[in-house]
């Protein structure tokens, strides 16, 4: 069974539903530092929670987290994602990127086309970005985003933890 | 737009539609998690919002992973979700298991659930080819121990345990053929 979640193809990149062989990647990136900013740093099991709730978003809510590959090889590269689970006021466009795939480009272009498909599909989308990111800062103001300091925060979360980047064009 | 989940079984019993996860079901679940009643599920899992959906998005989106999943379970009679119950192999599960939640209060005491895992246990075993399945409860959890055992589970002493707490019971099922005589 596979739920029809959308291919979305860029110059050098795939955006294609989440695959079981993804998660080693994944769960990898999630026991490193590199989780600090954006879930934690999980053991397997958080982190297989995180990999199968944003695989079971699409069919909740008709968006979800994508599988960035590189066209040429296949190789996984990371996800984009856009999500919005219940304790968020709003849809959030969010991203991880494997430590092999920094500094080409990749997570920029992944969420141009993530971006574009959301428009017209959701009200509003924010990335809620934990202060001291500075390369989620940078590719946030590189896709047009515009700091809100009015913006709800999730549940639980105050302006030391989190500031919100609004993009336009969305609505 | 909307993306469904294709194939995916529909099971029926006397009482009881049993079905994918859909949106419409969070709220129900949400109300359970936040509930006392999950003080058993998951090592007593966190009762907040940000915790109901990623346990709600995590049983939905191990379907297209796995291609099997957990299923809710609606009363006939009035349309309402009143659990979820069904096979379960996430990550970090030492095998695969037979798991069942009842949401709401006034659901309980009416056998959906034995009702339910009749018919999940056939389904595991016949069309999703298990040779064996296991439930892993809370020891305290007395209803569920008394499931299990109406089931025709036996307490195993020696099977590892998904949480490695030492304490989480290991009920192992009848096997397809015990089942079937």
């Amino acid at each position: 069974m596979i739920a029809a979640i959308p291919v979305l193809q860029t110059e050098r990149l795939r955006l294609r539903a989440p695959r079981l062989e993804d998660f080693a990647p994944f769960a990898a990136h999630c026991a490193s530092d590199r989780a600090t900013f954006s879930t934690g740093r999980l053991d397997r099991k958080g982190a297989w929670a995180e990999f199968a709730s944003a695989a079971g978003s699409w069919t909740l809510l008709g968006f979800g987290a994508w599988s960035v590959e590189d066209r040429a090889t296949g190789t996984y590269l990371g996800e984009i994602m856009i999500q919005h689970p219940a304790h968020f006021p709003e849809p959030e466009l969010g991203w991880t990127l494997m430590e092999h795939a920094e500094g080409r480009g990749y997570a920029t272009e992944a969420a141009r086309a993530a971006l574009d498909w959301a428009k017209g599909r959701v009200a509003s989308l924010v990335s809620y970005i934990t202060p001291g990111n500075a390369r989620s800062v940078a590719l946030a103001e590189r896709l047009g985003a515009v700091l809100d300091m009015g913006a709800a925060l999730p549940d639980g979360e105050g302006p030391d933890e989190t500031i919100v980047y609004r993009h336009r064009g969305i609505a | 737009m909307t993306v469904t989940l294709s194939n995916t079984p529909v099971l029926t019993t006397e009482r009881l539609t049993m079905r994918v996860p859909e949106m419409a079901d969070f709220e129900p679940f949400c109300a359970f998690v936040c509930s006392d009643r999950v003080r058993y599920i998951g090592g007593g899992a966190d009762k907040d919002r940000l915790h109901a959906w990623r346990a709600f998005a995590h049983i939905t989106g191990h379907w297209p992973l796995r291609g099997f999943g957990t299923f809710v379970l609606v009363d006939k009679s009035s349309g309402a979700p009143v659990g979820s119950a069904g096979p379960w192999f996430p990550e970090c599960w030492p095998e695969h298991e037979l798991g069942w939640t009842i949401w709401a209060p006034e659901a309980e005491g009416k056998s959906f659930a034995h009702e339910a895992l009749i018919a999940l246990r056939r389904h595991a075993y016949a069309d999703l080819g298990w040779t064996t399945a296991v439930s892993y409860i809370d020891p305290e959890n007395a209803r569920s121990i008394a499931l299990a055992e109406r089931l025709g589970c036996r307490l195993e002493q020696t099977a590892p345990t998904p949480f490695g707490d030492g304490q989480t019971l290991v009920y192992r099922h009848p096997s397809p053929a015990e089942v079937a005589a």
